[in-house]
Order: structure tokens, then C-alpha cells, then sequence
């Protein structure tokens, strides 16, 4: 588009001549005009930047199944915010008591939250209320496993070094906000199972030393249960949280696109030079698949694999309690750090740190402190401060490697800790020798595990360098 | 740098099968959710065709993109790593001036600083609208001298209400604060239950009533193992021994379920002599 075509369209004036022969001579010659000439020349003279458009849908995309890993948990995202604006539209947040009057007969005239009555409704009264909220959840429960195997991609591979240091950064505070946010979304219902760990939350804030009875009494607004509390957890689970998540996102996004994706070392491939496949047509092709097929994955689950039925929990009441009441996974690990840690109240003078403050408080600012400070504690390992576009193979650092094998299986053993009273039955062990045995694993196998993974990996990348060098 | 196959005249090759069997599946799945929503079929329909749909449209476009991948593979550049040293100093030195502007009035920046310090703390009193300061609330409950113990349903409860080796769950009269007021009244057997030093008058008749809210993280010890004769919290499975002042045998509880002191008033009601004497669930800073 030139100036001069600018002009004419400034003026209002008719298409000019030199146009109208220019496409006469094309079609006289063969030459093929697009019927998109048109919206081109709109965009140019409404926005600008044709130029730049062009550019950037040829933006290079390098492919490795692993790069798929934060598009599963960015499309998770979108899903929630769609299935979660019909969720809004019935979801009364309030704690008023009504009499439920729905279809459901067990719980007929039983005497319960307005959020806990629009929760039923829209499970069982609503036409495909359930299977919208089913995806909701769902999606919720794949978003932060897809973000954490993203995160340990990001580890395993070195991506967090310069330039993505701070890309790296938002990419785990994105990891911390959703689990929030599922924490809030799952105590929205009133169901019996989010009462019980809304009251375990005031518990937890309630143990900070000094400040927490003041915090708890701030965040609840007062001694727990208190009314309002469920309209209080809803701005923030609807707005204020997804917000933030909305904001990291875009940036997350945003870097990315300026810096360009990272690759893995190949043919052709080096810190300066990006080989892959343009933004347009394949990548875009491919990618919208793969929105599709998270959105698919998350509707069989939630049409085939029932979650939270809430209808079967019963309403939420202080005096009121389930056996085998797990949180949903991802908080699994904090769960099981609460039940393993023993009963070591300290007392100073005549104030109290009560037990639960470690494992519930101390231990995951412990996990998420060097989470955050990776790209320098790598530097501090490594003295490595340069750019870098390249990944490394995981095989290739088996220290690093090992390191994250520890650290999953640390996690894992206080996940299934988490779960420990239904493993005990399952399997018919003696619920507290089972702890006792995790008691010990917690220390004995994260070692054990990153030793292996080292011996196994030093191997492999000995042999890696001798023969592809 | 093309690797997949070229038809002529077509551009690269793609599978005709998988994408079109996609888009078939879509096209069946759309139907199936609508005619499953209209009649108002189960979940599993509904969902299952949303996802057929889904899946069938999302596979194919995959597919789709998949073959042309194959064959445009193109090399770009990265962003180059900034080595424009002279270019920092110019930024900090345009910036320096900048600042200049305002840093040359020393006091007068100074003060403003300090006028925006002040003004932003100041709105941190809006936080204080959030909730009440705790006070005693997290140190009294619903019970006091002479108040009666009643069940769920309001019905008062009396020595006859309650066998020996029975247990219930009991609540002030009056409904008053019932989450944290809460109590596992337990009836023992004549000469199973050791009162602890201090709390001989507080079971009278063996009749027991302990806090029924977890000192570990606050969830109701809603299991009574009357064979281990132990109070068990389903949460976290701290398990209290309730023969010897429910203090804590397994799990990951501290410290023992408060005791309330009972009494049996001249009618046979049981009553409360007072509040519980130390703060009730889970320890905090001051907790007594």
C-alpha cells in the first residue's frame, strides 16, 4: 500500500485509475488478485501495520511434542473462563439459608446455603448445567497438571536461562495463582467437603505467628464460620484472580512472541538461528486443533468420570464431617504435608508456633522460594549468564535432571501422604504404620531417586557425547 | 526443505482420510448434542457428543497442520542479544537528567516522596473493613454456668438420655456459636474413665463432654472408635484417647480436645459449670 493510495482514500474519492488498470493488466497477464485485496486495504487504513501482520504470521515456531505442554494449560485457561461465565450466570453467591426444593428428594426440605441450593440446581436441574460444570472442573484439574509438567520441561531443559529469566518468573506465579484460584473455586459449592477446607484454611492462617489470629479474622471476616464469606471468595475466584491470571498470561505470551520459542538442539539449529514451522498456516492449523482436542478431552471426562458431586456431600455444616475428604490433587502434596508432620506445638513463654504452621506455611514458601530463584541458582552452579536459544537435552545435564527427579519425588511421596487414610484401606495397611512408612520415605526416597536418575543419566550422556560428537 | 511428499498441482500432501473422517465425526457429534440436549438425555450424552464433536474438529485440523508442517520447515533469526553498551549509558544518562529535574529541588523531592509515602500507608486502614480484630471471640464459646446441653434437635439431654458406652454430640441451649461450641458427650462405664488432677468434679455420673473441634487444623472429631475408645478426626486422622483427658495418641494433633466441666442440675439435666477454661481447635499465637 503506498501513500498514494492513502491519499485517494482519504479524500473518499473513487478507486483511482492507476488501480482499476493495474488489475486489468493482472487479470490480462494471469496474475491471480486476491479477493482479500479489499479487507488488506481496510486494515492498512483503519489500523496500519500490514506490514508487521505479514511478518508476524510468518513468525517461526520451532516443533517438539514438549512445546505443546503450556498451550494445553493456556487452552485449559480459555475453557475456564468460557464454562465459568455459564457457571456465574446460576451460582448465587450467598450464604442465606433457603429450603431446597429441587429434584433431588434425598435433600428435599433440607435447610442450606442460597450457594449450595444454585450449585444442586445447576448440577441436576439445569439442562447440561453438569456437564459445563464437570468441564469447569476438569479443565481446572488438567490446567495445573499441564502447567507443573510445563514447569519441570522448563527445568529439565534449562529454558529459564537469559533471556527468559523473568519469563520464567511469571511462568511460576502463574503456577501459584491458578492453584489459588482452584483453592477458591472449589469453596464456592458450600458443599460439605469445601466448608471442611475453608475451615481448615482459617486454621492454617490462624497458626502465622504474631499476626495470624488478626489475618484470619481479616481474610474471614471474623471468627470461622462467617456468613458472607462464600460472597466474598466469589469476586476474587471470578475476577480478581483470573484477572491476574489473564495479565501473567498475556505477558507470558507476550515475551514469548518477542524473543521467539526456544529450540532444541538439531541440524541448522543455533543460538542465532530458529528453524521451524511459520505461525501461518501449519502452526495455526495445529494449534487451534489442539484447543479443540483439550476441549474435547475435557467434555469425555466430564460426560463419562463424575467429579464433586456435591448433591452427594450435603450442605456444609461446622459439626458435620466425611472420612477419605481429599482436596483436589494439586493440593494433594500440601495435604499430605499437613498429615505427616508431628504434633511439635512449640511454646515460648506463653505464647504458642502450633504445629501445623510448618507444613502448612514454612514448607511451601520452602518449596516456592528456590522454585522462584532457579535461573540464579543456576547461574551461581554454572557462571553461565549468556543468552541462550538452544535447549539442553535433559539426558544431557544429568545433575539437573537428577535434581528435578529428587525434587517430583519429594512431591509425590506427600501426595500420596494426602491420601494416605484410602490408601491405608485400599490396601488393608494399618493406617498409622502407613504414615510411619511415608514418615520415612519422605527423607529416604528423593535422594534415592535423584542418586538413580544421575548414575542412569551420567551413563547415557557419557555415551551421548562420545557418539554424536 | 520439504520432507513430505508433493501432489502436483496440489501443494504438499495431506491425508485425505484422517482430516475428512474428523470432520465427519464433528458433524455427527453436533448432531448427537443437539438432538441429546433437545430431548434432554443424560450427561453422558450430552457430553460424550460434545466431545466426539470436539475431538473429531481438533484432530483433524492437527492432521491437517501436521502434513503441511512436514513440508515448510523455514530458519529465522532470534532476536540478537543488545551489545549497545553506548546506547545503556546514552538511556541513563537521558534518564539521569529527567530525574535531574525533579532531585535538583532537594527538599521539595524529598518532601514529596514522603507525601506519597504517607498517603499510601494511610490507605491501608481500608484493610481494617475486612474483618473484626479477633478480640475474645476465638477464646469464648456458647457455653456458660448452668446452660444445658442439648442435641442437634434442641432436645435438652439428661442422665437418662444416654446409656453408659454411649455418645452423642451435644451443643449449648440456645444454638449460640454451635461450630465452635460443640461437644462429644461420652457416658462411661463406672471406673473406665480417669479423671486428670484438677477435673475430678467435672465428670459427674462419668458423663464426659470434651471439644468436638480438632486442635490440630479445626475439623469436627467426628468419629468415636468405641473399642479403642478414641475420638478420631477424619481430616487428618489424629486420633485422642478419651479415657485419659483426649490427649493425643497418634496423628498429627499436639495437644489434647479441651474438657468441659459438666454437672447434673436437680432436675437430671446436664449442664455446663462454665465455658471451657482454655481456648478450643487449633493452637495460634496466644492461644491459652
Amino acid at each position: 500500500m503506498t501513500d498514494h493510495d492513502l491519499k485517494q482514500g482519504d479524500r473518499g474519492a473513487p478507486r483511482s485509475r492507476d488501480h482499476d488498470l493495474k488489475r486489468g493488466l493482472g487479470r490480462a497477464f494471469g496474475v491471480r488478485t486476491s479477493p482479500l485485496r479489499p479487507a488488506a486495504r481496510w486494515l492498512d487504513t483503519n489500523l496500519g501495520g500490514s506490514g508487521l501482520l505479514r511478518e508476524e504470521l510468518r513468525h517461526i515456531f520451532p516443533d517438539s511434542w514438549a512445546f505443546f505442554l503450556g498451550e494445553i494449560a493456556l487452552y485449559c485457561f480459555i475453557i475456564l473462563v468460557a464454562t465459568g461465565i455459564f457457571l456465574a450466570l446460576f451460582f448465587q453467591a450467598s450464604e442465606a439459608p433457603v429450603a431446597y426444593q429441587g429434584s433431588y428428594a434425598p435433600l428435599h426440605g433440607a435447610e442450606m446455603s442460597a450457594a449450595y441450593d444454585s450449585v444442586v440446581n445447576l448440577s441436576l436441574d439445569v439442562r447440561a448445567g453438569l456437564l459445563v460444570r464437570q468441564v469447569h472442573h476438569w479443565a481446572a484439574l488438567v490446567f495445573v497438571g499441564a502447567l507443573i509438567i510445563h514447569l519441570i520441561r522448563m527445568f529439565v531443559t534449562a529454558a529459564y536461562r537469559r533471556p527468559r529469566r523473568i519469563n520464567y518468573l511469571i511462568g511460576v506465579s502463574l503456577v501459584l495463582l491458578v492453584g489459588m484460584n482452584g483453592l477458591m473455586g472449589y469453596s464456592l459449592p458450600d458443599d460439605l467437603l469445601s466448608g471442611t477446607g475453608l475451615r481448615i484454611a482459617f486454621s492454617i492462617t490462624e497458626s502465622i505467628p504474631f499476626v495470624g489470629p488478626a489475618l484470619a479474622s481479616l481474610l474471614f471476616g471474623g471468627e470461622f464460620p462467617t456468613s458472607g464469606l462464600i460472597a466474598r471468595i466469589y469476586p476474587v475466584h471470578i475476577f480478581l484472580l483470573p484477572a491476574a491470571i489473564a495479565g501473567l498470561l498475556g505477558a507470558h505470551l507476550g515475551l514469548l512472541w518477542l524473543q521467539r520459542h526456544t529450540q532444541f538442539p538439531g541440524k541448522g539449529r543455533s543460538d542465532q538461528t530458529i528453524v521451524g514451522t511459520p505461525m501461518v498456516p501449519a502452526y495455526a492449523l495445529r494449534t487451534t486443533g489442539y484447543l479443540l482436542i483439550v476441549g474435547g478431552v475435557c467434555a469425555a471426562f466430564a460426560a463419562f468420570v463424575q467429579i464433586n458431586p456435591v448433591w452427594l456431600y450435603g450442605p456444609y455444616r461446622p459439626w458435620d464431617a466425611t472420612t477419605a475428604a481429599q482436596p483436589d490433587w494439586y493440593m494433594g502434596w500440601l495435604e499430605g504435608a499437613v498429615r505427616m508432620w508431628p504434633g511439635w506445638d512449640i511454646q515460648i513463654g506463653g505464647l504458642l508456633i502450633p504445629a501445623i504452621f510448618w507444613p502448612a506455611v514454612i514448607i511451601p514458601g520452602l518449596i516456592f522460594t528456590p522454585l522462584f530463584l532457579v535461573p540464579w541458582l543456576d547461574w551461581v552452579a554454572t557462571r553461565d549468564g549468556a543468552f541462550h536459544n538452544v535447549l539442553l537435552l535433559p539426558g544431557q545435564h544429568p545433575a539437573r535432571t537428577a535434581l528435578a527427579a529428587g525434587f517430583i519425588t519429594f512431591l509425590s511421596v506427600l501426595l500420596v501422604a494426602g491420601g494416605n487414610d484410602v490408601f491405608a484401606i485400599m490396601f488393608g495397611w494399618s493406617q498409622p504404620t502407613f504414615l510411619r512408612v511415608l514418615q520415612y520415605l519422605i527423607f529416604l526416597l528423593p535422594p534415592l531417586i535423584a542418586l538413580f536418575t544421575y548414575v542412569l543419566l551420567r551413563g547415557r550422556a557419557r555415551r551421548w557425547a562420545t557418539t554424536v560428537r | 526443505m520439504s520432507a513430505g511428499r508433493q501432489d502436483p498441482g496440489r501443494g504438499p500432501h495431506v491425508r485425505t482420510w484422517p482430516v475428512g473422517l474428523g470432520i465427519a465425526a464433528t458433524i455427527g457429534g453436533a448432531i448427537a448434542f443437539v438432538w441429546s440436549f433437545v430431548v434432554g438425555a443424560s450427561n453422558a450424552w450430552i457430553g460424550g457428543s460434545l466431545a466426539l464433536a470436539l475431538l473429531g474438529l481438533g484432530l483433524a485440523l492437527a492432521f491437517w497442520g501436521r502434513d503441511l508442517a512436514d513440508d515448510e520447515v523455514i530458519a529465522g533469526r532470534y532476536p540478537v542479544p543488545p551489545d549497545d553498551t553506548d546506547g545503556q549509558a546514552a538511556l541513563a544518562t537521558q534518564l539521569d537528567e529527567h530525574a535531574s529535574v525533579i532531585t535538583r529541588r532537594s527538599f521539595l523531592s524529598k518532601f514529596l516522596l514522603f507525601g506519597v509515602g504517607v498517603f499510601a500507608l494511610s490507605q491501608a486502614v481500608l484493610l481494617g473493613a475486612l474483618g473484626p480484630w479477633p478480640g475474645s471471640s476465638l477464646f469464648s464459646t456458647g457455653w456458660s454456668k448452668g446452660r444445658r446441653l442439648v442435641t442437634e434437635d434442641g432436645e435438652p439431654v439428661t442422665r437418662d438420655v444416654l446409656a453408659t458406652g454411649g455418645f452423642l454430640v451435644a451443643f449449648p441451649e440456645g444454638g449460640d456459636d454451635k461450630a465452635s461450641s460443640q461437644v462429644a458427650l461420652l457416658h462411661f462405664v463406672n471406673g473406665d474413665f480417669v479423671p486428670q488432677p484438677g477435673r475430678e468434679s467435672w465428670s459427674p455420673e462419668n458423663f464426659v463432654a470434651y471439644s468436638r473441634v480438632c486442635t490440630h487444623a479445626g475439623c469436627p472429631v467426628a468419629e468415636y472408635i468405641d473399642v479403642d475408645q478414641m475420638l478420631v478426626c477424619p481430616c487428618h486422622q489424629s486420633a485422642f484417647d478419651v479415657l485419659h483427658g483426649a490427649k493425643p495418641v497418634a496423628g498429627p494433633a499436639a495437644r489434647p480436645l479441651p474438657q468441659l466441666p459438666l454437672a447434673i442440675d436437680k432436675d437430671g439435666y446436664l449442664v455446663a459449670q462454665s465455658d471451657f477454661l482454655e481456648s478450643v481447635g487449633p493452637g495460634f499465637w496466644d492461644a491459652s
